[in-house]
């Protein structure tokens, strides 16, 4: 028993050490964990320190980083002027990944990275947040910031399973035994929090969004001040600030489209979704995610155009290719495809787009690791505001 | 050309910065003085990147510290609490 105990603690040890990652983008806080304050516009391949189990998922916020291990431990990086990484003090930022040690006694399954705070989600449901608690979206009931994980007692009798942090508000997926129930709080001035027809400026408890309570909702979303949630039908509800043409909205609008969506990702001027069929849409933006322009920043003003409206656009330049993951940062956007190619596509001021450059592209273009993915591997790319990583996995054969 | 329009009752006073301030996309902040603002100044930078907003204001409420003081109320840097 003990060897076998042994050998499968090699085998993960193994993994971890085999796990590769890389980050690109801007650097300005030592989010890309490099060591460096410096932007790189191509991937740089991380020297991560030795881990006990490999990394399972990122979350990218404004400029920090959360990284979860398959083992339940955290890690945080980057920014940490308003105590969103967790560690227990207020650093300017943090160069290299370092344990949040306070969660330790937790194994963590979710994690959720806003502009400047933090959440943590626990495989017995609880929630954690800390960071930035000025506008309420830390949900403890007051306005104070936090730097160490604190957990949420609004839910101490439910079940998190999910989480997702905006620019200043907070979402919370509760599995329920026969309903999961979405909670907004934080700031809700341009609706994002969903939960009233009312303005509401902002709110530091937890409210029950009741416009989703009877739809089975499986994931939500949030970044800048938008928020959207996907029922298991394949249904996409979207709330908050409006995108190019696009009117404000105070409560979850079912956005109307034949299609069914397996996943939805937000920047802060344009929404992306997969279908379950590998097709990507966009929502919003200028030149299909490039840097939204002035021009149609007003015009969203002038918009009578409801969210359920929305104008959804495939995405670009795929030919065909089924697309596995899409995920969106402020202003850029990434994707994978079935054969494994990481593509990107924005603002690429920073070198957010990994391409060797600072420009900005329309479609989305094949970016080079530098190196070769082996048989038993897949990638994963995650967004921060102005940051890429990516990261090798164990090869998923449902995905592909 | 601004990248948004961003009321000054939205933008955070950074003490540190001595600036009222804003998220940039880029992960920095957009950043104001008082002084720009008594000015009329109403573009808010970033010192990362070249983007900018117009920040909408009314000028008289920074003409004095007093009044801006009565008439403003940004949401206040809260003190970070240690665990």
């Amino acid at each position: 028993m003990e060897e076998d105990d042994r050998r499968e603690k090699e085998k993960v040890k193994e993994k971890a050490e085999t796990q590769r990652i890389w980050s690109w983008g801007a650097g300005t806080d030592g989010q890309l964990g490099t060591g460096s304050l410096q932007d790189h516009t191509l991937p740089q391949l991380l020297r991560l320190p030795s881990l006990p189990s490999p990394i399972s998922s990122l979350a990218c916020g404004g400029a920090h980083v959360i990284a979860l291990t398959s083992g339940g431990k955290v890690l945080t990086w980057g920014r940490g002027s308003s105590g969103q990484l967790g560690h227990g003090d207020v650093v300017s930022y943090v160069l290299n990944p370092k344990p949040v040690t306070s969660l330790d006694n937790y194994f963590i399954t979710h994690g959720s990275a806003g502009w400047s705070h933090s959440a943590f989600v626990s495989d017995n449901g609880r929630l954690f947040t800390c960071g930035d608690g000025s506008f309420g979206q830390l949900g403890h009931g007051d306005y104070t910031s936090h730097c160490s994980p604190f957990r949420v007692s609004s839910f101490v009798d439910h079940f998190v399973s999910q989480v997702a942090c905006g620019m200043r508000h907070s979402l919370v997926l509760l599995k329920g035994s026969s309903v999961n129930q979405v909670y907004g709080f934080g700031s809700g001035k341009r609706g994002q929090l969903g939960i009233s027809r009312d303005k509401i400026k902002s709110i530091c408890v937890p409210e029950v969004i009741r416009e989703l309570e009877d739809k089975e909702i499986v994931e939500i979303a949030a970044s800048g001040d938008h928020s959207a949630a996907i029922s298991v039908d394949g249904h996409l509800h979207m709330w908050g600030r409006g995108f190019k043409g696009v009117a404000d909205s105070h409560y979850p609008q079912r956005l109307i489209s034949s299609l069914r969506f397996a996943k939805a990702t937000l920047g802060w001027n344009h929404a992306l979704a997969l279908t379950g069929e590998g097709e990507g849409f966009m929502v919003g933006g200028n030149h299909l995610g490039v840097l939204t322009d002035p021009q149609s920043l007003n015009s969203a003003k002038q918009s009578t155009v409801n969210m359920k409206e929305a104008n959804l656009e495939k995405i670009p330049g795929l030919d065909g290719v089924k697309i596995v993951d899409v995920v969106a940062g402020a202003e850029h956007s990434a994707l994978v495809t079935e054969k494994r190619e990481i593509k990107t596509w924005g603002w690429g001021e920073h070198g957010q787009l990994g391409l060797g450059d600072t420009c900005d592209q329309t479609s989305p273009l094949t970016l080079s690791l530098g190196c070769e993915l082996n048989e038993a591997e897949s990638i994963r790319v995650f967004c921060g505001s102005g940051f890429t990583f990516a990261l090798t996995m164990p090869y998923d054969p449902s995905l592909h | 050309m601004s990248y948004d329009d961003v009321e000054i009752e939205d933008m955070e006073w950074n003490e540190e910065l001595q600036a009222y301030t804003y998220p940039c996309p880029c992960g920095d902040l957009f950043q104001i003085t008082k002084e720009d603002l008594k000015l009329g100044e109403e573009i808010a930078r970033c010192p990362s990147c070249s983007l900018y907003i117009t920040v909408i204001y009314n000028m008289e409420d920074f003409l004095d510290d007093q009044n801006s003081k009565k008439n403003l109320e940004p949401p206040k840097q809260q003190a970070v609490t240690v665990a």
